[in-house]
């Protein structure tokens, strides 16, 4: 195996990457996800591994100043130090004229050479240009070459303008073994990251999708955490104990005491491939002050109200201003809406003076449809493609 | 809706300026002033901010051009692409961002976004004054320069990309184009990505600019110069 060099990457995956295996790490655009690929490459290095390194965008000394500047250490603190074709062999190799067939013999040309003489076990190749100047088939059919000459493993990084139909290809038509889609999305603003685990051969099936941030130098997965908040009575234990409940499952959900012995709700649950975690804020006024600091790192907020009593909205506006202010994605799970008298969604957004773009369900809390649809809505909004 | 004034009163007058999302393509030959007036529509007024993405010349000189042109430079941005291939070592600022080259797409795209963040934070620039959410233009120079080094399909795509971005957080992209070096097909998918255009062209040493694509404002060349961030038009 080699490691991802990601701790919980390598976790996911049963342990790193396997020998003789194929990976793409595939990036949407303005998404920094470079990382993936130099912590790959370091950790091979680091492992004493014999990695070429493909970069024709750049120079090698570029390269090395980016990754250690990414990374926190240099590439030549490794132990064995890579071999590397860069943007000037592909200056060379275009010079050599408008036919495909004969710049394609030089790269596998200088690719096998390469290879041999410095017994490459690993090849880390930015795709990018290899793909426009030859399209997929060939500029994987270049990389494939050094199969021959002991290099039996490679990892790509690519620029994915294509989205989900070029990872298919990747799976479908070349048996990648391990697809990665590093993605973003402009909620919560600016930019929220997530890789999702498109693909990997010795685990079928197993797609799933994880924020990240990069800190220090390193890829930090980490649980997206949604908040959910409202006034005092208005449902919000029995929206999460709804929340996490499944039939026949052991239930998620747990209620703990926090240091100020305030009850505290939270839960686990598994939604378009993200593992979640929900966040009941304590109800009573006199944890008020635990809440604004519970929304800094939410990803996204439901605010229950209790349709049946108007008296407390005013309460949740003031919860509203304090959600905005994140500019973190909210919607308004109106509870109880199934009661007589109870409010309607013109006279509770209204009432809460909320804009058009902010969603209000008519729910009851106890109804665990009712809960999954809301949550199922506030985790598009935050994970929508920008 | 914020209005980004353009300082050229044809436009301003009419319509208040370009609205927020708008992408402005302008279609100059060589030597035409037309990178004067791309930094010009593109600088930063009050409570603004400007990214350039440089591909024709050093960060150093775009955030000397935007100064002579009156902008603040604390309130502008460069990626540049062009000092790393001949410094490698050099470090990003909070507004001085480095790419490889102009092929690097990937990390044009994520120093975008990096500085976007950044601004969005509230930690681009001392002062910030706290309109939300932060007025930003985007000036590239030049489309030319990218196409030089990247095929037309993939360079559409990554316009398409940048152009969705920066219409959701509601800015304004001016994007210079050589008018003389592309065929009319490149012209015409490129121009596709863009509300408005603005043709330029040199009669006798004379600078012309025609607008179109702004309802109200006449398509008629009109003579026109800029000095010191001012764009005049004469009758």
């Amino acid at each position: 195996m080699i490691s991802t060099g990601i701790n919980g990457l390598d976790e996911m995956v049963g342990g790193g990457i396997p020998k003789n295996g194929r990976v793409l790490y595939s990036l949407d655009p303005g998404v920094d996800g470079r990382l993936f690929m130099i912590s790959a490459l370091s950790s091979a290095l680091a492992q004493g591994t014999s990695c070429l390194v493909i970069l024709p965008h750049t120079t090698v000394e570029a390269f090395g100043n980016d990754a250690a500047r990414m990374h926190g250490t240099g590439l030549d603190s490794a132990p064995k130090q890579p071999v590397f074709l860069d943007t000037i062999d592909r200056e060379r190799i275009q010079k050599l004229g408008p036919s495909q067939e004969a710049r394609k013999r030089e790269w596998v040309r200088r690719i096998q050479k390469v290879c041999r003489e410095n017994q490459v076990e690993v090849i880390f190749a930015y795709f990018d240009l290899l793909y426009e100047d030859f399209g997929l088939e060939t500029g994987l059919e270049i990389l494939e070459s050094a199969r021959n000459s002991g290099a039996s493993t490679y990892i790509l990084e690519l620029l994915n303008f294509d989205g989900a139909p070029l990872l298919e290809r990747f799976v479908r038509d070349f048996s990648f073994d391990l697809v990665l889609r590093a993605r973003s999305s402009l909620h919560p603003l600016p930019q929220f990251t997530y890789f999702t685990l498109v693909h990997t051969s010795w685990s079928p099936n197993y797609c799933r999708s994880v924020p990240f941030s990069i800190s220090e130098g390193r890829v930090v997965p980490y649980v997206p955490k949604i908040l959910v908040t409202g006034p005092p009575g208005s449902g919000k234990s029995t929206f999460v104990t709804s929340a996490c409940r499944n039939e026949g499952e052991e239930d998620t959900g747990v209620t703990c005491r926090n240091g100020k012995d305030q009850e505290i709700d939270f839960c686990w649950l598994r939604w378009n491939d993200f593992d979640i975690t929900i966040y009941g804020t304590p109800g009573h006024t006199a944890s008020d002050p635990l809440v604004p600091p519970s929304f800094k790192r939410a990803m996204g907020v439901v605010l229950v109200i209790d349709a049946t009593r108007p008296g407390l909205l005013s309460s949740a506006r003031q919860l509203i201003e304090k959600v905005t202010v994140h500019l973190t994605p909210l919607v308004i799970a109106a509870n109880k809406s199934d009661l007589p008298g109870s409010m309607d969604e013109q006279e509770i957004r209204k009432s809460l003076g909320i804009p058009a773009d902010i969603p209000v369900f008519a729910i009851s809390a106890i109804r665990k449809p009712d809960v999954r649809f809301v949550l199922e809505s506030l985790v598009d909004s935050i994970t929508q493609v920008s | 809706m914020y209005s980004y004034k353009t300082g050229i009163a044809l436009i301003d007058e009419v319509s208040g300026g370009f609205d927020a999302g708008i992408n402005v393509l302008i279609l100059a030959p060589a030597m035409s002033y037309a990178d004067q007036l791309a930094y010009t529509l593109a600088k930063p007024l009050q409570g603004e901010y400007a990214i350039v993405l440089s591909t024709n010349e050093r960060a150093a000189e775009v955030i000397d051009a935007f100064k002579l042109a009156g902008a603040d430079k604390r309130f502008t941005g460069v990626i540049d692409a062009i000092t790393k291939s001949s410094t490698p070592g050099i470090m990003d600022t909070q507004r001085m961002m480095f790419v490889s080259s102009p092929t690097d797409l990937t990390g044009i795209g994520i120093k975008f976004s990096n500085m976007i963040e950044t601004i969005f934070e509230g930690d681009f620039s001392e002062g910030e004054t706290g309109l939300f959410p932060p007025p930003i233009r985007l000036c590239v120079n030049s489309i030319s320069t990218l196409l030089m080094y990247r095929r037309l399909e993939v360079l559409y795509q990554f316009l398409h990309v940048l152009i969705a971005k920066l219409k959701k957080i509601e800015g304004v992209g001016i994007y210079l184009l050589n008018s003389e070096s592309f065929d009319d097909k490149t012209l015409s998918l490129i121009k596709q990505l863009m509300n408005c255009v603005i043709e330029v062209k040199l009669e006798n040493n004379i600078s012309y600019l025609r607008i179109q694509g702004i309802p109200g404002v006449s398509g008629d060349w009109r003579k026109f110069t800029v000095t010191k961030g001012q764009v005049i038009l004469f009758e």
